[in-house]
C-alpha cells in the first residue's frame, strides 16, 4: 500500500474520533430554546430539561433580597404569557422595563415558575442609547440614597 | 460634506466597477493600457474610501447631529477619542471601515514592487474589486452612513457605556485588519488557479499575507477578550458567543493553513487541501459577518437586526461557489506531479495531523454554532448548544494540539529513525514526567489541568532544546557569547525561530486558560460597612461606599481594602458607572494582578443602609495569557520581518502574459 494512502486513513481515524467526540459531546451540553407561550402550555413536559426562554421585563415585580442574593422578578411576552423567575444571583447590568431577558435554567415544580440560573439582558438596539430629549441630567444625582435595585425607571 | 459624502461612495461604486470591467477588457485583449487604467482605478476607489472615512471622522468629531450615524452613537460630552471610535460603533460606519481596509489591501497589492510585472496582478485586482463593489454597493444602498434627520437635533444619544473603553480603540480595527487581509489569500489563491500556477512565489506571497492577517485576528480576539474581562463586570475573557465564534473559525483554518503549506513548499503536495483552507478562511469571515449582523442566532453581541446579513449570506454563497468552480475546474493540473510520504514518523505527517486538529476544531465549533438553526429546521425545536459542549469539545483536540506542537521540533523532515527520535525524547519527557510529579505534590490534582501543564512543560523543554542546541552550533564555529549567538541564529532563521516563539506563545496562554479554567473560584455575599469577605488567602474589608461625578456621569464607589495572608495589599475601588443618558449603570471591575492569580471584585448591589453586595473572584494565571499574547505577536513580527538574511522572496515562475 501507498504511503499517502496509509496517511490518509489515519487522517480519516483522527477525523472520526473528532466526529465521535461532537456526537459525544452534543446532546449532554444542550438544553431547548423555547418561547414563553411553549413553556407555559408544557411546564411538566420541560421540567426535566436546560431551558433557554426570553422575555420582557416587568420592571415593577422586581424583587431583591441582599442578604440572600435572591432576585425574583416577572417576564411576560406580547399575548400576556408571564412567568415568574427566581434566580440566585444580582442584577444583570442594563435591567430596565420591556429589556428583553435571557433566562436560562430549569422550570419550576408549580406552574408559571422557573430557577435561572443565568439571567442576561438584550437591548432591541443594543449599541444606541435614549433620545437626549428623555434625558434628565438629575436622574443619576443621589443613586447612594437609593438602593441599586430601586434606582432604574424615574424617567 | 453629505454631498460630498454620499458622492464618494457613489463615485466609489461607480469606478471599481468600471475598473473590474476595465481589467477584464485587459486581460481578454491583452493590452497592458487597459490594465493601467484599472489600476488607477483602484488607487481612486481607495480614495473614495478615504475621503468617505475622513468626512465621517470630521462630522463624529465636530458633533454634526443632524447626522443619523452621528446622533445614534455620539453625544457631545463624549471625550474626543470615543467620538472618533463611535466610527465603528454602528453597522454602517464598520462596513465603512471594512470597505477602507479592503480597497487599502488592494492598492497594497497592485502597487507592491514584489507583484511588478506580474501577470497574476491584474487577476488579483478583478477579484479584490468584486469584494470592494459588494461593500460599496452595500454602503450606496443597504447601509448607508450620511442620511441626514429631518430636524436637527440638540443633543445625540450618546455612546453605548461598554463601548467607552480602551478596548473600542483597537479591538474592532485589528479584528477587521485580520478579516479583511483573509480576502487577499482568496483573491491570490484564486489567480493562481486561473492562471494554472502555483509556484514557490505564489507560496511566498500567500504566505505573508496570511500571516499578516492571521496576526491581526489573534491580536483582535485577544483583545476583545482582555476588553471583555476588564469591563463587563463578569470575570471572563471568553463565552462562545455565535460572534466570538465567528471569529475564532477563520483564525483555526488560518493557522491549518500556515503549515500546511510548509508541506506544499517542500513536497509540492496537498494543493487542493491548500486551497481548499484559504477558501474556506475567506468564506467563514463572511459568514461570521452574516450571523453578526443578521440576529439569526441568540446572541449577546449583535448588532441591530437588519437584512444585510441576507447580503453578506449571498455574497459568500457567490464567493464560494465561484471559489470551487475555478478549483475543480482545475483540478487535474493541480493534482500533478504531487509528492509522496517516505515514513509515517516526519515532519510532514506531524504537520498533516495539526491540520486535521485545526480543521476539525473549527468544524466543532462551526457545529455548535449552528446546531440551533440545523434542529430548529429538522425537529422544529431551537436547542440551544452552551458553554460546557464547546469546552467538552475543545479541550480534548487543542491539548492534542498543544502535543503535536511540543513534539514537532523534535522530529525530522522527510523521515526520523528510532534512534534519534529516543534520543530527542528522553529529556523532555523526564521533565514532562518530573513536573507533573511536582504539581500533584503541591496539589494541582484536577486531570485536565495536569495534563495540560505536563504537555505545556514538555513543550517548553523541547522548545527551550531548539534554542539551546541552535546556539552551542553555532559558538563552536563563531565562538561568540551567548546573547549575540542567539540574535544572530534567529535573524537569520527568522522564520523558524519566530514560529517558536509563536508558539511559546500559545503556550503561555494555554497556561493560562488552563489555570482559570480549572481553579477559579467565586462567592458572592452582602455585607454591612466594616464586615468582610474571605476567599481563600484573601481578606476583604469593606470601609466606605460613596459616590463622585466625572463629567456628565456619576460613579458609585466602594473602598475595599484587601488583605493577603495578613499582609496588607492596599485599597481597591470596584465601581458602578451611571453614564450619562444611560439609565442603568455598568460596572468596572477592581482587578489586583499577581503572575500567580487575579483577584476580581465587582460591586453589584447596594442598600439604604449602606449593606452592599459584592462578587469576589479568582482567576488564575490570567497575566500569562496576557503575556503569551504578547509573545505571540512579537513572534509573528520576527518571523515575517524581511531582514538582511533569508526571506527572499522568489522568483515567480509562472505562466507569462502580456499584461501585468
Amino acid at each position: 500500500m501507498k504511503k499517502n494512502t496509509m496517511v490518509s486513513i489515519g487522517g480519516l481515524i483522527i477525523a472520526g474520533a473528532i466526529v465521535f467526540l461532537l456526537m459525544a459531546a452534543t446532546p449532554g451540553s444542550s438544553g431547548v430554546e423555547i418561547t414563553l407561550k411553549e413553556l407555559n402550555g408544557n411546564q411538566q413536559k420541560y421540567e426535566e430539561n436546560y431551558v433557554t426562554v426570553e422575555g420582557l421585563l416587568v420592571e415593577e415585580s422586581i424583587e431583591w433580597d441582599a442578604d440572600k442574593i435572591e432576585l425574583q422578578f416577572d417576564v411576560k411576552d406580547n399575548e400576556g404569557n408571564k412567568l415568574h423567575v427566581t434566580h440566585n444571583g444580582v442584577k444583570p447590568d442594563n435591567f430596565t422595563e420591556g429589556v428583553i431577558v435571557i433566562l436560562q435554567g430549569n422550570p419550576a415544580k408549580e406552574q408559571g415558575e422557573f430557577i435561572a440560573e443565568t439571567v442576561k439582558t438584550r437591548c432591541p438596539s443594543k449599541y444606541e442609547g435614549q433620545d437626549m430629549e428623555n434625558y434628565d441630567p438629575e436622574s443619576h444625582k443621589d443613586k447612594l440614597n437609593k438602593p441599586s435595585s430601586e434606582s432604574e425607571g424615574e424617567k | 460634506m453629505y454631498l460630498v459624502g454620499n458622492l464618494s461612495i457613489y463615485i466609489g461604486l461607480a469606478i471599481s466597477i468600471f475598473s473590474l470591467l476595465i481589467f477584464i477588457i485587459g486581460i481578454y485583449k491583452q493590452d497592458q493600457r487597459f490594465i493601467n487604467s484599472g489600476k488607477g482605478g483602484v488607487l481612486a476607489a481607495f480614495i473614495c474610501t478615504a475621503v468617505a472615512s475622513a468626512i465621517l471622522l470630521y462630522l463624529l468629531a465636530t458633533e454634526q447631529f443632524q447626522f443619523q450615524y452621528v446622533h445614534d452613537y455620539t453625544s457631545s460630552e463624549l471625550p474626543l477619542i470615543y467620538k472618533l471610535t463611535a466610527f465603528w460603533a454602528g453597522n454602517s460606519g464598520s462596513l465603512l471601515l471594512w470597505s477602507l481596509f479592503l480597497s487599502m489591501y488592494t492598492v497594497m497589492v497592485v502597487f507592491s514592487k514584489k507583484m511588478k510585472g506580474n501577470p497574476m496582478v491584474p487577476y488579483i485586482a478583478s477579484i479584490m474589486l468584486t469584494n470592494v463593489i459588494f461593500f460599496f454597493f452595500i454602503l450606496g444602498f443597504v447601509a448607508k452612513p450620511f442620511v441626514l434627520l429631518d430636524e436637527v437635533p440638540i443633543e445625540g444619544k450618546g455612546l453605548n457605556p461598554m463601548l467607552q473603553n480602551p478596548g473600542m480603540i483597537l479591538h474592532p480595527v485589528t479584528l477587521y485588519l485580520g478579516y479583511v487581509g483573509l480576502a487577499v489569500p482568496f483573491a491570490f489563491a484564486m489567480a493562481a488557479l486561473i492562471l494554472r500556477n502555483m509556484d514557490d512565489f505564489w507560496i511566498k506571497m500567500t504566505r505573508r499575507w496570511t500571516i499578516l492577517a492571521w496576526m491581526f485576528l489573534s491580536l483582535g480576539n485577544i483583545l476583545g477578550g482582555q476588553w471583555a474581562y476588564v469591563e463587563l463586570g463578569w470575570g471572563g475573557y471568553w463565552a462562545w458567543d455565535p460572534v466570538e465564534n465567528a471569529s475564532f473559525m477563520p483564525w483555526l483554518t488560518a493557522t491549518a493553513f500556515l503549515h500546511s503549506v510548509m508541506i506544499q513548499e517542500r513536497k509540492n503536495m496537498l494543493k487542493v487541501w491548500n486551497v481548499s483552507l484559504i477558501i474556506t478562511s475567506y468564506a467563514l469571515t463572511l459568514f461570521g459577518t452574516f450571523l453578526v449582523r443578521s440576529g439569526v442566532l441568540t446572541s449577546v453581541h449583535a448588532f441591530a437586526d437588519s437584512n444585510l446579513g441576507l447580503y453578506f449570506l449571498i455574497f459568500m454563497a457567490f464567493a464560494v461557489l465561484g471559489g470551487l468552480y475555478v478549483l475543480m475546474s482545475r483540478y487535474n493540473l493541480i493534482k500533478r506531479d504531487a509528492g509522496q510520504f517516505h515514513s509515517f514518523l516526519s515532519k510532514e505527517s506531524s504537520f498533516l495531523i495539526n491540520n486535521l486538529l485545526l480543521v476539525g476544531a473549527a468544524f466543532a465549533v462551526f457545529w455548535g454554532t449552528i446546531f440551533p438553526l440545523v434542529s430548529e429546521a429538522v425537529r422544529g425545536t431551537k436547542v440551544t448548544v452552551g458553554i460546557p459542549y464547546f469546552n467538552a469539545v475543545q479541550s480534548p483536540i487543542l491539548l492534542s494540539m498543544l502535543f503535536v506542537m511540543a513534539v514537532c521540533p523534535l522530529i525530522a523532515w522527510q523521515r526520523s529513525s528510532a534512534k534519534n527520535l529516543r534520543k530527542n525524547f528522553l529529556y523532555p519527557s523526564i521533565f514532562a514526567i518530573i513536573a507533573m510529579v511536582l504539581m500533584v505534590v503541591i496539589g494541582v490534582r484536577k486531570t485536565w489541568a495536569v495534563i495540560g501543564y505536563g504537555v505545556i512543560a514538555f513543550l517548553l523543554i523541547t522548545h527551550y532544546l531548539e534554542f539551546y542546541r541552535g546556539v552551542k552550533a553555532r559558538r563552536k564555529m563563531t565562538k561568540e557569547n551567548i546573547p549575540v549567538a542567539l540574535w544572530r541564529l534567529m535573524v537569520r532563521n527568522r522564520r523558524r525561530y519566530g514560529g517558536y516563539l509563536v508558539h511559546l506563545g500559545i503556550a503561555f496562554i494555554a497556561m493560562g486558560i488552563i489555570g482559570s479554567q480549572n481553579y477559579d473560584l467565586e462567592t458572592m455575599k452582602t455585607v454591612k460597612l466594616g464586615e468582610s469577605i474571605e476567599i481563600k488567602d484573601y481578606k476583604i474589608i469593606y470601609e466606605k461606599l460613596d459616590q463622585r461625578k466625572e463629567g456628565i456621569n456619576d460613579i458609585i464607589y466602594a473602598d475595599l481594602r484587601i488583605f493577603q495572608n495578613g499582609k496588607p495589599l492596599g485599597v481597591m475601588e470596584p465601581e458602578k458607572v451611571f453614564y450619562g443618558n444611560w439609565e442603568q449603570p455598568s460596572s468596572e471591575p477592581a482587578i489586583v494582578n499577581s503572575w500567580k492569580e487575579d483577584l476580581y471584585l465587582v460591586l453589584s448591589a447596594w442598600e439604604n443602609d449602606g449593606r452592599a453586595t459584592f462578587i469576589v473572584k479568582i482567576n488564575p494565571m490570567m497575566n500569562w495569557l496576557w503575556l503569551g499574547s504578547i509573545i505571540l505577536v512579537i513572534g509573528t513580527l520576527f518571523a515575517v520581518w524581511s531582514g538582511k538574511y533569508g526571506n527572499i522572496t522568489p522568483r515567480y515562475s509562472g505562466s507569462k502574459r502580456e499584461v501585468s
